[in-house]
């Protein structure tokens, strides 16, 4: 069994924050259902991925101009900025200190690489619901979390229909 | 593709069936299901769902412990060109060997919901458990779906398949995988 002090009845958790809107409805869940076990404050994460400027540079038949290029950046810095927020109003809604985390990079791997610097013991992730096609070539941040995270990991499914 | 049929039988602890209790909608405020088997993370996992979403919340959450028997199906094998089927002797026995599994399984599950001061529901579902466990969970209304996951490697997993990442995706309600504590694998 458990150690002692494993179970203090709190927990740390980590909530990722994507584009979606399927994230901040497991925000709202989360803090919902699990509110009481949830140690202080709850973190929050978004990661800014690389990827965008690949299909700038083939646009652009050679490397993009430099102002374009930061013009992205700050746009993607400022969205990422805007849902973490929005995340954080929910949050003071219902009364949670948050800490938020902003990273860059491949967001699978670096949702999992924090989890595991910050000791969090519950990884939550919403689902976008992508079918199966588009989820094997797009991939899938919450199928990776799931595979590879070495936390417990909460998939909270945006399904209409399905009252709390 | 075989038709997967998962038949759900549902007991209160110690007592006779109630089917009635456990499916219907909303009797109490927040259904967790937990799916156990023989193994040791998924007793863990129950453990975990205890502490960590029943918590304080006793009253408001019912707790539901649901195991899966694979399928005793007629096996026909092919025996020096003839195919044979399998003497109900043994279908029998493979059966009642399955049934004895689950009770211990659902039994030790059970002791660990008193151990802890929770009263539990507890079903039975037959079946391939990636769809039995779906469609039980959703014939139970279940607001969460607790499961562990012994994490697998990446090569495991595709080729036995994962439990966990297919509920995952295809459950209805969200879905709690718990893995293992730190330390106690790599």
């Amino acid at each position: 069994m458990a150690e002692a002090k494993e179970r203090t009845g709190k927990k740390r958790v980590m909530v990722a924050i994507e584009e979606h809107e399927c994230s901040h409805y497991a925000l709202e869940w989360t803090l919902l259902n699990l509110k009481p076990t949830i140690s202080s404050p709850l973190l929050l994460i978004t990661v800014q991925p690389f990827s965008p400027f690949t299909y700038v540079a083939a646009a652009s038949y050679s490397s993009p101009p430099q102002e374009l290029i930061q013009s992205m950046q700050e746009h993607q810095k400022q969205a990422a900025l805007t849902l973490l927020e929005m995340a954080k109003e929910i949050c003071a809604k219902h009364g949670v200190d948050v800490e938020t985390i902003m990273e860059m990079g491949e967001p699978k791997e670096v949702i999992c690489q924090v989890a595991e610097q910050q000791n969090v013991e519950l990884l939550v992730m919403g689902s976008h619901g992508r079918g199966a096609v588009e989820r094997f070539f797009l991939g899938s941040v919450s199928n990776y979390c799931v595979q590879h995270a070495k936390c417990s990991v909460l998939v909270v499914k945006q399904d209409s229909g399905k009252k709390n | 593709m075989e038709e997967v049929t998962a038949t759900v039988v549902i007991e209160g602890a110690g007592v006779g069936p109630e089917v009635a209790e456990a499916t219907t909608a909303e009797k109490k405020g927040f259904k967790v299901v937990v799916a156990v088997d023989d193994s040791e993370i998924s007793h863990y996992a129950l453990s975990w769902a205890i502490d960590y979403v029943l918590a304080n919340r006793r009253e408001d959450c019912q707790l539901v412990v649901l195991h899966v028997q694979h399928f005793v199906e007629t096996f026909m094998y092919p025996v020096a060109g003839h195919a044979v089927y399998a003497p109900t002797l043994s279908i029998d026995a493979v059966r009642k060997a399955h049934e004895e599994n689950s009770k211990r399984v659902i039994s030790r599950a059970v002791d660990i919901c008193k151990s802890k001061h929770v009263d539990a529901l507890t079903a039975v579902a037959e079946g391939d458990p990636k769809d039995a466990i779906c469609e039980a969970a959703e014939k139970l209304h279940a607001d969460l779906l607790v499961v562990g996951s012994r994490g697998l490697g990446m090569i495991k997993r595709a080729f036995l398949g994962s439990v966990s990442d297919y509920l995952a995706h295809h459950a209805k309600c969200p879905v709690l995988i718990v893995k293992p504590p730190k330390g106690s694998h790599k």
